[in-house]
C-alpha cells in the first residue's frame, strides 16, 4: 500500500521546495550583484580568513612602496650632497697643487690662497648642514634638528651630530638607511695612509721635509706613535712609545731622499735636517675634512719663506694633500654606498610590484565570483523553480470535488 | 418489520454521524495540528432465533483521531533541533556580518595603525605623521570598542529574548495544564470517549513548547500529559504547571537566567535546558558571544600590552621616556551573591602569552582554593600560594587571595571580558609618542681600531642609570671595562654588551685605548629606532604561548566566528530536512487528504441512500401485508 499524502502535506512540501529554490536563487543572485564569492565569514571561514590577510599584505605593501620612495628621494638628495663636496674637494685640492710651487710663491700669494680656502671651507661646512625637504639636518645622525656643524671660537669646525643611522623599513625583511650621518660622510676620513699619519716638530730647525710614506709590508707593521729623530745631521734613529725608556727600533745614516724603512713601512725625508730635529710616525685615525682644510689654511697663512718654514710648508702640503685624496676617496666610497642602496631599493620596488600582481591573483581567486559557473547555477535554479511552479499549480487543481 | 425499520434507522443515524465526521475533516483541511477523524462503525449485537443470529443493523462506536505517538515524539525532537539550530544560525550570523566587511574590519584597523607606524618612523620629526598615528590609534581602539558594543548589545538581548522565552513557556505550560483539566473532566463525562479535537489542541501546544525547548512528556490513564523539561524537572504535571521565570546570574546581576518556581522552591534550570530556541539563544550565549567578547578583549590587552612595554623604552620628542600608549580594562573578578565568607580575590594579569580567552572561578575548598574552568568546569593547574607575594599563577592569570573565605564560596575570574570597553588611546600629544631610542651609542672619533658599535636596545627602561654616560674602554683587544670600573670583561666580536638597562653590540677589533660611549639620545630628535621595533613587535607572535601575532589572532578569532556560523546553517539546514520528513510521516497519518474525503463522502451518501430505501421496504412490505389481510 502506498501511503497517503495529506492534501495540506502536498502543498506543505511543494511551498517548502519552491522557497528553498528561492533561498538559493537569492544567494546567487546577491553573490552575482557583488561580484564576490565569500561576501561573509561564513561562507567559507577559510578563505576568509585568508582573504583578510592578503589585503593585510596588500596595505602591508602599499606602506613599504611610500618607504622605498621616501627613502629614494632622501638619498638622491643626499647623492647631490656628496657629488657638491667631491667639486669643493677637487678644487681644493687644485688650490693646493698650485700652492705646492713653493719655489715661486711667495708668503702673500699663498695667503691669497689662504683666502679662497677659507670660502671653501665655509662652502663644505654649509653642505654639510644641508637640510632636507621635511627641514631635518641631513648629516646630524639622530639628531636632525641640531645644526650638525658649527665654527668655534679657534676657528674649528664641530660636529654636534651623533653616528646614528635612520633606517627604514622596505619590505617585510629588509631595512635601508635613508641617509648618512655626517660623522660617517665627512669626519671619518682615514688619517694619513690609512696605516700611519707622519709630522714634522714645529720646532725642527733643519730644512728637512718628511713623506708622506707607504706601507711595504703590512705583516710587519707594529702600530705605536713611533720618532724620528735626528742625532746628528747625518744620522737618525727612530723609536717608540715605551716608557720610561723608549726603545730603539731603527737607526742608520742619512741620505736625503732615500728611503728609510722600519717595521714594514718606510718614509722618506729630504733636505737638510739639523740635529735634534724630530718627525713622527703615528698610527692613523681619522681626521675630518674640515680639520684638514683648516691645517692646509694654517700652513698657507704661516710665513715660511725660511728654509725651516719650507720644509714644514713642504711636509704639510704633502700631508694634505694625501688627505685630499684620503677625503675624497672616503666621498666616492659613500656614494658608492649611496648608489648600492638606490640600487637595493630598485630590487626592492621589483619584488613588490610581483608581489602585488600575486597578492591581487590570489584574492580575486579566492574572493571573486567565477561568473560563468555562478550564471550557469543561476540558470538551473530558475528552470528548477519554474518546473516547480508549474507542475504544483497544474497539481493542486486536480480534485475528486471536481466531479461530484 | 420494526427490526426492518431499525435496522435502517441505524444505518441512517450511523451514515449521518459518518458523514458528519468526513465532512469535520474537510472544514479542518487547513487547521494546523488537526488530525483527520475517523468514525468506526461496528455492528448491532444480533438477535438470537432458531435460524441463527439476525443481525440487528449499525453502530458508531466511536470517533477516533488519527494520530501516532511516535511520530509526533519525532516531530517534536526535530522541531526541537530545528530551532535551536536556527536561533544559533541566526544570531551567529549577525556577529558574522558585523565582522564581514574587510575594508573596515579587525585585521585592516590594524595594519592601518601599523603603516602609520611606519609613517611616523619615516618622518619621526613630523607632527602630522604623529598625529596620523595617534588618531589611527583611535580608529583601531574605536574599531575594538565598536564591535564589543555589538556583543555587549546582543547580550543584552539576549537577556530580553530569556525574558521573553520564559513568559511564552510559562504561559504554554499554564494552557497545557487547563487542557488537561477539561481533557480529564470530558473523558469523565462521555463514559471514557477521546475529547478528540482538545487532544489536538493539547499536542498542538506541546508542539509549539517543543520550539522553544526540548521537552519529554508522559501520558496519565486519566487522559492528562505531564510535560518534564531539562534533567526532568516537572512543567506540567495534571491540571498544575510550574512558572519558568528569568532569574539573575549568582555571579552577575545583569546576566539573566532560567528559574523553575513550583510550590516547593526555585531551581535555576540554566544549565540543563538544551533544544529549542531558548536552548539555541542559552548555547549562543556560552559558546559564541562570550568566547567573542573574551576574544576581542584579549586582542585588546595584548595589541596595549605589546605596544605600552616597547613605547615604555623609547624616548619622545621632548626628550622623556615613553609613558603608556594604550590603557585597557582589568580582570574582573565578581563574587558568588551566595559567598556567606569575607574572602577576596584580586586578580591581574602576569603573562600575556599564556592568556586565554575562557573565564574562570576559584572555589574555596576549605583547605585551599581550586581553580575551575568556568564554561567546562574543567579543573585549572596553579601554583603558588595565593598571597602578595606568592600569587597562585594559573593561564597567565597571578591570583591574591585574602580575608577568610567559607568553604564553597566561589569568585567568577574574567580574564580579559571587559577590557576592549574601557580601552583608551592614554597619549594626546603626539610629541609624547616614543620614537626614538633613549639612549645612543658612538664609537670616539680617535679610535685606531676597526670596531664598530651597534645593535642598541633598551632592556629595562626602569633602570635609573639608562641614560647615564657610559664608557666602554678597551683595554687590549680582547678585554674592556665600562665607565672605569674595575671590573674587567672578556670581548668577543658581536657578543652583547649588557649594563645600565641597555644592550649594545660591538664587532670588529678594537685597539687597545678604543672607546665608545653610550650616552642620552636627549638630542636624537630624527632617531626612528623605536617606532622600527614598535612597527616590528605589532607583527611579533605573542598570543598563545609565543606562536600567534595580533593580526593572526584578529583572524583566528574572524574565522572562529565564521565557523560557528557556518556550522550553526549547514546544521539548521540537515535539521530542517529531518523536521519537514518527521512532519511528511505526521501528515501522511493524521493529515486530511480531499480526496479521500470526496470518495468517503460518495460512501457514505450512497449507504445513506441505501438506509433510507430499506425503510422504504419496511413500508411497502406493511402495505404489503395490511392489504394482503385486509381484504
Amino acid at each position: 500500500m502506498s501511503s497517503r499524502i495529506s492534501t495540506a502535506g502536498m502543498s506543505m512540501v511543494a511551498t517548502n521546495a519552491m522557497i528553498s529554490q528561492q533561498a538559493a536563487l537569492s544567494r546567487l543572485q546577491n553573490q552575482v550583484a557583488l561580484g564576490k564569492r565569500v561576501v561573509t565569514p561564513a561562507d567559507d571561514p577559510i578563505a576568509a580568513v585568508h582573504i583578510l590577510e592578503l589585503q593585510r599584505a596588500q596595505s602591508e605593501s602599499d606602506q613599504y612602496g611610500k618607504n622605498i620612495t621616501l627613502v629614494r628621494s632622501r638619498l638622491s638628495l643626499e647623492e647631490q650632497s656628496l657629488k657638491d663636496t667631491g667639486t669643493v674637494l677637487q678644487r681644493v685640492r687644485e688650490l693646493t697643487v698650485q700652492a705646492s710651487n713653493t719655489g715661486t710663491l711667495t708668503d702673500k700669494d699663498r695667503a691669497s690662497i689662504a683666502t679662497e680656502l677659507a670660502i671653501r671651507l665655509e662652502e663644505l661646512t654649509d653642505i654639510g648642514n644641508r637640510k632636507d625637504s621635511n627641514g631635518e639636518y641631513m648629516f646630524g645622525g639622530y639628531s636632525t634638528t641640531t645644526q650638525p656643524y658649527s665654527l668655534d671660537a679657534n676657528g674649528t669646525v664641530n660636529y654636534n651630530g651623533d653616528m646614528g643611522n635612520r633606517l627604514v623599513q622596505i619590505n617585510t625583511s629588509q631595512r635601508v638607511a635613508d641617509s648618512h650621518s655626517g660623522y660617517d660622510v665627512f669626519n671619518n676620513v682615514p688619517a694619513g695612509n690609512g696605516t700611519f699619519v707622519v709630522g714634522a716638530n714645529a720646532a725642527n730647525t733643519g730644512s728637512g721635509s718628511i713623506s708622506v710614506g707607504s706601507v711595504v709590508n703590512r705583516a710587519a707593521w707594529v702600530p705605536d706613535d713611533y720618532k724620528l729623530t735626528f742625532v746628528d745631521a747625518t744620522h737618525y734613529e727612530i723609536t717608540d712609545s715605551a716608557t720610561p725608556t723608549p726603545t730603539v727600533v731603527a737607526s742608520g745614516a742619512y741620505v736625503s731622499g732615500s728611503a728609510i724603512a722600519f717595521n714594514g713601512v718606510q718614509v722618506e725625508i729630504s733636505g737638510t735636517p739639523a740635529a735634534g730635529d724630530q718627525f713622527s710616525i703615528d698610527p692613523s685615525d681619522s681626521e675630518d675634512m674640515f680639520a684638514t682644510l683648516g691645517k692646509l689654511i694654517t700652513a698657507l697663512n704661516t710665513p715660511s719663506e725660511s728654509s725651516s718654514g719650507g720644509a714644514q710648508l713642504t711636509t704639510a702640503l704633502a700631508n694634505s694633500l694625501q688627505q685630499l685624496d684620503q677625503a675624497n676617496d672616503h666621498v666616492l666610497s659613500v656614494r658608492a654606498e649611496v648608489g648600492a642602496r638606490l640600487a637595493t631599493l630598485d630590487s626592492a620596488d621589483d619584488a613588490a610590484a610581483d608581489l602585488k600582481v600575486d597578492l591581487q591573483t590570489t584574492l580575486s581567486d579566492l574572493r571573486d565570483l567565477d561568473y560563468a559557473s555562478a550564471l550557469t547555477e543561476l540558470n538551473q535554479k530558475l528552470v528548477g523553480l519554474q518546473a516547480a511552479q508549474a507542475s504544483y499549480s497544474k497539481i493542486s487543481q486536480l480534485s475528486l470535488f471536481n466531479y461530484i | 418489520m420494526a427490526d426492518l425499520m431499525n435496522v435502517g434507522v441505524s444505518g441512517l443515524l450511523a451514515f449521518q454521524r459518518a458523514l458528519s465526521t468526513t465532512s469535520h475533516n474537510i472544514a479542518n483541511v487547513s487547521t494546523p495540528g488537526y488530525s483527520r477523524q475517523i468514525a468506526e462503525l461496528m455492528t448491532r449485537q444480533a438477535d438470537v432465533s432458531g435460524s441463527g443470529y439476525i443481525g440487528n443493523g449499525v453502530d458508531v462506536s466511536t470517533v477516533t483521531r488519527s494520530y501516532n505517538d511516535f511520530i509526533a515524539s519525532q516531530v517534536r525532537s526535530s522541531s526541537s533541533s530545528l530551532s535551536y539550530f536556527t536561533s544559533m544560525s541566526t544570531q551567529a550570523n549577525r556577529i558574522n556580518n558585523l565582522l564581514g566587511d574587510s575594508t573596515t574590519g579587525l585585521t585592516a584597523s590594524l595594519q592601518s595603525f601599523i603603516n602609520s607606524v611606519q609613517g611616523v618612523a619615516n618622518t619621526p620629526t613630523s607632527i602630522p605623521a604623529r598625529q596620523t598615528l595617534l588618531s589611527q590609534a583611535q580608529t583601531l581602539t574605536q574599531r575594538l570598542q565598536s564591535f564589543d558594543d555589538n556583543l555587549q548589545s546582543f547580550d543584552k538581548q539576549v537577556n530580553n529574548q530569556i525574558d521573553s522565552e520564559a513568559a511564552t513557556i510559562s504561559q504554554l505550560a499554564q494552557n497545557i495544564a487547563q487542557l488537561n483539566q477539561q481533557i480529564v473532566s470530558a473523558r469523565g463525562q462521555s463514559g471514557g470517549q477521546p475529547p478528540n479535537d482538545l487532544l489536538d489542541q493539547r499536542d498542538r501546544l506541546v508542539d509549539e513548547l517543543s520550539t522553544h525547548l526540548n521537552v519529554s512528556t508522559v501520558q496519565q490513564s486519566d487522559g492528562s500529559l505531564n510535560v518534564f523539561v531539562g534533567s526532568g524537572q516537572n512543567l506540567v504535571v495534571g491540571a498544575s504547571a510550574t512558572r519558568l521565570v528569568a532569574g539573575q546570574d549568582a555571579f552577575d546581576a545583569t546576566r539573566k537566567t532560567l528559574v523553575l518556581q513550583s510550590a516547593t522552591g526555585a531551581t535555576d534550570v540554566t544549565a540543563s535546558l538544551t533544544g529549542g530556541s531558548l536552548g539555541g539563544t542559552l548555547d549562543f550565549r556560552t559558546q559564541i558571544l562570550d568566547p567573542a567578547r573574551n576574544s576581542i578583549g584579549r586582542l585588546a590587552v595584548a595589541l596595549a600590552d605589546v605596544m605600552n612595554e616597547q613605547h615604555g623604552k623609547g624616548m619622545d620628542l621632548e626628550g622623556n621616556l615613553g609613558g603608556d600608549f594604550f590603557s585597557v580594562g582589568g580582570v574582573d573578578v565578581r563574587e558568588n551573591s551566595g559567598n556567606t565568607g569575607l574572602g577576596t580575590v584580586a586578580a591581574t594579569r602576569s603573562d600575556l602569552s599564556k592568556l586565554t580567552a575562557y573565564d574562570y572561578v576559584l572555589k574555596s575548598t576549605g583547605t585551599g582554593w581550586a581553580l575551575t574552568r568556568a564554561d567546562t568546569g574543567a579543573a585549572v593547574p596553579m601554583t603558588g600560594t595565593g598571597t602578595a607575594t606568592d600569587p597562585f599563577v594559573a593561564d597567565g592569570l597571578s591570583i591574591v587571595v585574602g580575608g577568610t573565605a567559607t568553604t564553597g564560596d566561589s569568585f567568577l575570574i574574567q580574564p580579559t571580558r571587559t577590557a576592549a570597553s574601557s580601552m583608551e588611546v592614554v597619549i594626546d600629544d603626539p610629541e609624547k609618542i616614543a620614537i626614538a631610542s633613549p639612549i645612543v651609542a658612538a664609537a670616539t672619533a680617535a679610535n685606531k681600531g676597526a670596531a664598530k658599535i651597534g645593535g642598541t636596545e633598551v632592556l629595562d627602561a626602569s633602570d635609573a642609570n639608562l641614560r647615564t654616560d657610559a664608557t666602554i674602554t678597551f683595554t687590549d683587544a680582547t678585554h674592556y671595562t665600562i665607565s672605569g670600573s674595575a671590573t674587567v670583561y672578556n670581548y668577543a666580536s658581536g657578543s652583547n654588551i649588557d649594563a645600565n638597562g641597555w644592550r649594545v653590540k660591538i664587532t670588529g677589533v678594537p685597539a687597545a685605548g678604543d672607546s665608545f660611549t653610550v650616552k642620552s639620545n636627549a638630542n636624537g630628535t630624527g632617531d626612528n629606532s623605536n617606532a622600527l621595533k614598535l612597527a616590528d613587535v605589532l607583527n611579533q607572535p605573542v598570543l598563545n604561548g609565543g606562536t600567534t601575532s595580533l593580526n593572526a589572532a584578529a583572524g583566528q578569532f574572524i574565522s572562529s566566528v565564521g565557523v560557528a556560523t557556518n556550522q550553526a546553517k549547514s546544521s539548521a539546514a540537515a535539521q530542517e530536512v529531518v523536521y519537514d520528513d518527521s512532519i511528511a510521516a505526521q501528515q501522511s497519518v493524521s493529515g486530511v487528504n480531499l480526496d479521500e474525503e470526496a470518495a468517503k463522502l460518495l460512501q457514505y451518501q450512497q449507504a445513506y441512500q441505501a438506509a433510507a430505501q430499506i425503510i422504504k421496504i419496511a413500508q411497502s412490505l406493511f402495505d404489503t401485508l395490511i392489504s394482503a389481510t385486509g381484504r
